[in-house]
């Protein structure tokens, strides 16, 4: 799962804008104290939670964008890879790093479980269950399930992690750890979206009877969408674990997965892009609409809804055929339509938007920002 | 129409950062506020913010500390951990002396080491937690009592009044769970029965079937440790249940609202332990601040721990005027230095460990008329 | 001790909550059959009307100067009204730009909305908790045995039943109603037969809101405590109750609401209230591993 992953020859300029934005990030925090001095530090801080729910929603968007299921309930697995880190690190002295792989394996065994029943069930009934799900494991945490959860309190005075002996422990720090993190996430799941899974996955969004008929093993490649992404939510919540220090079941509640759900929709799901961006702007905006105080919210509740309507498909809506098929096949089904449905009215002309979803973002951070929005390089794919 | 309308939003957003004003060492003493602004516990947030801004604009009218002014700058933490860690880096790079705040414990938890690492001074307010005090972090205090002395004076009222059966009720927040643990171990220590301990979820509204379960353990109290909108409902419900047994609770439901809520004739007889309501503090200043918040708001604070981010901002004030805005040298005079200062809710002092020290709790009851009565 | 009065208790305290569940799961399953929509927003409406109703009923004190009966007929017939014209606005504002789009992309907006409407609320009406005042219902209680059963409570089950009973013949008997039904099984085919479909979405989003505004007024009127935020959970549950139900059926929600009220009531009154939430999800899940598409399913297969 390294860097090689095969480009179509029409996607250098992209690669070369990739490379860009990954310079860009890595002198983040210095382009960030140049620019707005002595705040760079929550700025970072900012990026860090924007970069740990990116980690978050791009494993949601495995389940959603890619296998299409209406999974509403993705914090059920960052709390119990968050917890699985803080009880080994708490009780048995783990290493934070250690505890990476367990809390993945932990979230996914989970995920593996509760899925198995309920993977057949259609799109809304599903979005309830796994509400369901959520609800069930916050419960269960709040009342000290095993005695091991510490109840209401949660668990305290999870350490920091050490990555080759070097302490993460300032904002600073965990900016390169969690962006590293979704550099990594992006590689990961670009791989598997593009491997025979992922082909396999899309094929059965598209048309589950028929995938069916020529034999995909639809249960068992769903299956593995879920235990995968909650997999790498487990990951998260390590993350999340140790750079908070301290966990409590409300910070798994319901509202965390309705705020993943929203991400991978608002930014276009089946694209990393804007999953990234939509990162940016789900948790980002509330941020930059502090200086509103009581009304910040609101404000971030309208702006949702106006992002929506311009943008229905998303921010960056995922293209309809990235595949090199072969002729005669693309003829027929090449830019047809996207798993969205209809393009409607926004089809064309996006340019402007898009340039605005760029500004935005760009507020969050001026150094960030512009990479991620690539400016109509995806939308005008959109609708052929 | 559309373009126009997200230009707006971006002119929004771009209005809402503001330029990043350059922290001067020599500008005026920044004061940290952070409270649940939104969220579930927004009420309590905008209390604490009024009452603080309330306090600020008198300190600065009689000329600020030492002649330089004091500003207040708000964060608002959500109520969730998550945003409060965001809420400490953004006061802390807001280059603030100290911070009042927050509210919940689970909260005030996420954001300690921030600010310790930050090396501001934390004074938490409503945060009764026991354990967020005796971490070692040498510039944390809080001005509201931890919850075993709650607990301690709960138990022992429960005692003194004579009651022998107990129903525990929480409603599995930290908060209430801590409490109702705290005096579940003093009831084993003095010999009152506990008949029935479990929780009520606190978004509910309908507490009958727990009322049923509770009458059917025959107690001859109930002792609710969560929060006034519930004890509230309890109340009415409990009323028109025909179960006649009184109920005591905790300092959460010192809130005039409840008497709304369960009206007049359900709540008389309710008892409840708290730090004095701010109409009983008999203090200067909080009769000023009495008619300043109603003058301004044509209202009182809700709950008493509005009036805690009160004290805690005039402590931190003192600390400034003392030692100058030095974290360090503040906290270390706040331990030492400060001796039985008057603040709003009477003498202020600090242990070793941040807390404050002195017996705050008082037995409250409800009156026939549908006031609190200090007894 | 756990005898048959307390078994009669939380029964009627299971069909009280599930009565206020019913209602709002209407609002919920209405709108899901027509435009195959989850209206997330739909609790924020239930809070609205809760507070349409405080605003009447307490801030103008209608309550004390037309005498408890009739200011109670007023403020319910204003609340339905308010709420439906809120439902209708946030049609036209939120989810009628999207009509055409992929569905989640009306369910994030919806979830914009319903963030927006909550705040607006406390904006408006403050964060604290509201109280309607005690003394708004005589306080009636009916003993029977050991059986306690306050007259509100009688009020608030035949009122939801009532209004159920109403909207089934409505569905059923008027050719509105059908309209709505046949927009609900196919929109495409509905629309060749010359039916109105815009116009059944707006009354969907009319008669949706109204039930959900009503619930609000009731719960306010029967609990008396109201605030900013308690759409999301009697949102999560009524939609729960719909999904148990089938949603887009409208016998379903109301067997679905009264269900999860009855489960809800004997499942704290027998096992444990801490883990009674826990309980009904898995009771909910057992039952969609038995039967995927609820009790009571739509007629056709919903088109993925």
């Amino acid at each position: 799962m390294s860097a090689a992953i095969p480009q179509d020859g029409g996607r250098a300029g992209t690669l070369a804008l990739t490379a860009a934005g990954v310079v860009v990030f890595a002198f983040a925090p210095m382009i960030l104290r140049a620019a707005v001095g002595g705040t760079a530090p929550y700025w970072i801080d900012v990026l860090n939670t924007v970069g740990l729910y990116t980690m978050l929603a791009l494993s949601l968007n495995v389940i959603l964008g890619h296998a299409g299921m209406f999974h509403m309930g993705h914090a059920a697995f960052f709390a119990v890879g968050a917890y699985t880190t803080a009880i080994l690190n708490l009780t048995f002295g783990w290493s934070i790093i250690s505890t990476m792989p367990a809390a993945a394996l932990a979230a996914g065994l989970l995920a593996a479980v509760v899925a198995w029943p309920i993977i057949h069930l259609r799109g809304d009934y599903l979005l309830i269950v796994t509400i369901g799900i959520v609800e069930i494991v916050r419960i269960a945490l709040t009342n000290d399930v095993f005695g091991l959860t510490g109840g209401p309190n949660g668990l305290v005075g999870i350490a920091r992690p050490k990555i080759f002996g070097f302490p993460v422990v300032r904002p600073q720090h965990f900016f390169y750890f969690i962006w590293t993190m979704v550099a990594l996430s992006v590689l990961l799941f670009h791989w598997l979206e593009n491997s025979r899974f992922g082909r396999a996955l899309k094929f059965i969004k598209e048309d589950t009877l028929a995938a069916e008929n020529i034999g995909v093993n639809t249960t068992g490649h769903k299956l593995m969408a879920f235990v995968v992404g909650a997999a790498w939510a487990g990951v998260a919540g390590t993350i999340f674990a140790s750079r908070m220090r301290t966990i409590s079941p409300e910070s798994f509640n319901f509202s965390e997965s309705v705020l993943l759900f929203t991400i991978v929709i608002l930014g276009g799901k089946g694209n990393q892009k804007g999953v990234i961006l939509g990162s940016f702007l789900v948790m980002g905006l509330p941020e930059l609409f502090r200086s509103f105080q009581d009304k910040r919210l609101l404000v971030f509740g309208a702006a949702l809804v106006v992002m929506m309507i311009f943008r229905p498909e998303g921010l960056l809506p995922s293209r309809a055929s990235r595949f090199r098929l072969p002729a005669p096949w693309k003829e027929r089904y090449g830019g047809g339509s996207p798993p969205a449905g209809r393009p409607g009215a926004d089809g064309g002309g996006t340019g402007g938007h898009d340039a605005a979803g760029g500004n935005l973002a760009a507020g969050v951070n001026d150094a960030g920002g512009g990479n991620l929005a690539p400016g109509g390089d995806d939308a005008g794919g959109g609708a052929a | 129409m559309k373009k126009f309308l997200f230009g707006c939003l971006v002119l929004a957003a771009l209005a809402a950062t503001g330029p990043a004003g350059p922290a001067g060492a020599q500008g005026p003493i920044k004061i940290g506020v952070m409270a649940p602004v939104t969220g579930d516990w927004a009420s309590e947030g905008q209390d604490m913010v009024r009452v603080v801004e309330i306090l600020a604009a008198e300190v600065n009218a009689a000329g600020g500390v030492n002649g330089v002014p004091v500003v207040v700058e708000v964060a608002d933490d959500s109520g969730t951990p998550k945003t409060a860690a965001l809420a400490a880096q953004k006061l802390l790079t807001s280059q603030v002396v100290a911070v009042v705040g927050t509210y919940g414990s689970s909260v005030t938890e996420a954001s300690q080491d921030i600010y310790d690492e930050g090396g501001v001074v934390q004074v938490a307010t409503g945060s009764t937690k026991i354990s967020l005090s005796g971490k070692g972090l040498p510039r944390f205090f809080r001005t509201c009592p931890r919850d075993d002395e709650q607990g301690r004076v709960l138990a022992n009222n429960v005692k003194e009044l004579g009651y022998k059966r107990a129903a525990l009720v929480h409603d599995n927040t930290s908060y209430a769970k801590g409490l109702a643990d705290e005096a579940r171990a003093i009831f084993k220590e003095v010999g009152v029965e506990e008949v029935y301990f479990d929780a009520i979820n606190p978004q509910d509204r309908d507490f009958t079937v727990s009322l049923t379960k509770i009458k059917a353990a025959n107690p001859d109290v109930i002792v609710f440790t969560g929060y006034y909108p519930q004890a509230g409902l309890m109340l009415r419900q409990k009323r028109d249940l025909g179960f006649d047994v009184p109920m005591i609770g905790g300092d959460a439901t010192n809130n005039t609202a409840l008497i709304e809520n369960a009206g007049r004739e359900a709540a008389a007889g309710y008892l409840f332990v708290s730090p004095p309501a701010l109409a009983d503090m008999k203090t200067e200043s909080a009769d000023r601040l009495m008619l300043t918040y109603q003058e301004k708001y044509d209202a009182q604070p809700g709950s008493v721990w509005a009036v805690l981010a009160g004290d805690a901002f005039l402590v931190l004030v003192e600390a400034v005027r003392a030692v100058g805005p030095d974290s360090d040298k503040m906290a270390e005079w706040l331990k030492t230095g400060l001796n039985n200062y008057q603040g709003l809710s009477g003498t202020i002092s600090f242990d070793e460990h941040g807390d404050r020290i002195g017996e705050v709790y008082r037995l409250y009851k409800v009156s026939d008329e549908g006031e609190f009565v200090m007894q | 001790m756990l005898d048959f009065d307390f078994f009669l208790q939380q029964l009627s305290n299971g069909l009280t909550r599930g009565s206020i569940y019913a209602l709002i799961a209407l609002g919920y399953t209405m709108v899901y059959g027509v435009m195959k929509l989850i209206n997330f927003a739909h609790g924020e409406l239930f809070t609205l009307g809760a507070y349409f109703g405080y605003a009447l009923l307490v801030t103008r004190g209608i309550g004390a100067s037309l005498g408890p009966p009739l200011a109670i007929g007023v403020t319910m017939i204003m609340v339905v009204g308010l709420t439906a014209l809120a439902g209708h606005l946030l049609e036209r504002v939120a989810y009628r730009p999207l009509r055409h789009s992929d569905r989640l992309a009306a369910v994030v907006s919806a979830l914009g909305a319903s963030i927006f409407l909550q705040n607006a609320i406390m904006l408006k009406w403050g964060a604290q908790y509201r109280a309607y005042g005690a003394d708004l219902l005589p306080n009636v209680v009916f003993h029977i045995g050991g059986f306690n059963l306050p007259l509100v409570r009688v009020l608030v089950f035949v009122m939801a039943v009532a209004v159920m009973a109403c909207l089934h013949l409505f569905i059923h008997r008027t050719r509105l109603g059908l309209a709505v039904r046949a927009a609900a099984i196919d929109q495409g085919a509905a629309k060749l037969m010359g039916i109105d479909v815009r116009r059944v979405i707006a009354v969907v989003f009319i008669i949706g809101p109204a039930l959900g505004g009503l619930a609000g007024l009731l719960v306010g009127l029967y609990y008396g405590q109201i605030n900013f935020n308690m759409g999301q959970l009697y949102g999560l549950k009524a939609f729960t109750a719909a999904i148990i139900g089938g949603i887009g059926n409208i016998t379903g929600a109301m067997v679905g609401g009264m269900l999860l009220g009855l489960l809800e009531a004997l499942g704290e009154g027998y096992v444990s209230s801490s883990w009674k939430d826990a309980l009904t999800f898995v009771v909910l899940i057992m039952i969609l591993v038995v039967r995927p598409t609820g009790l009571l399913p739509e007629r056709v297969a919903e088109k993925l």
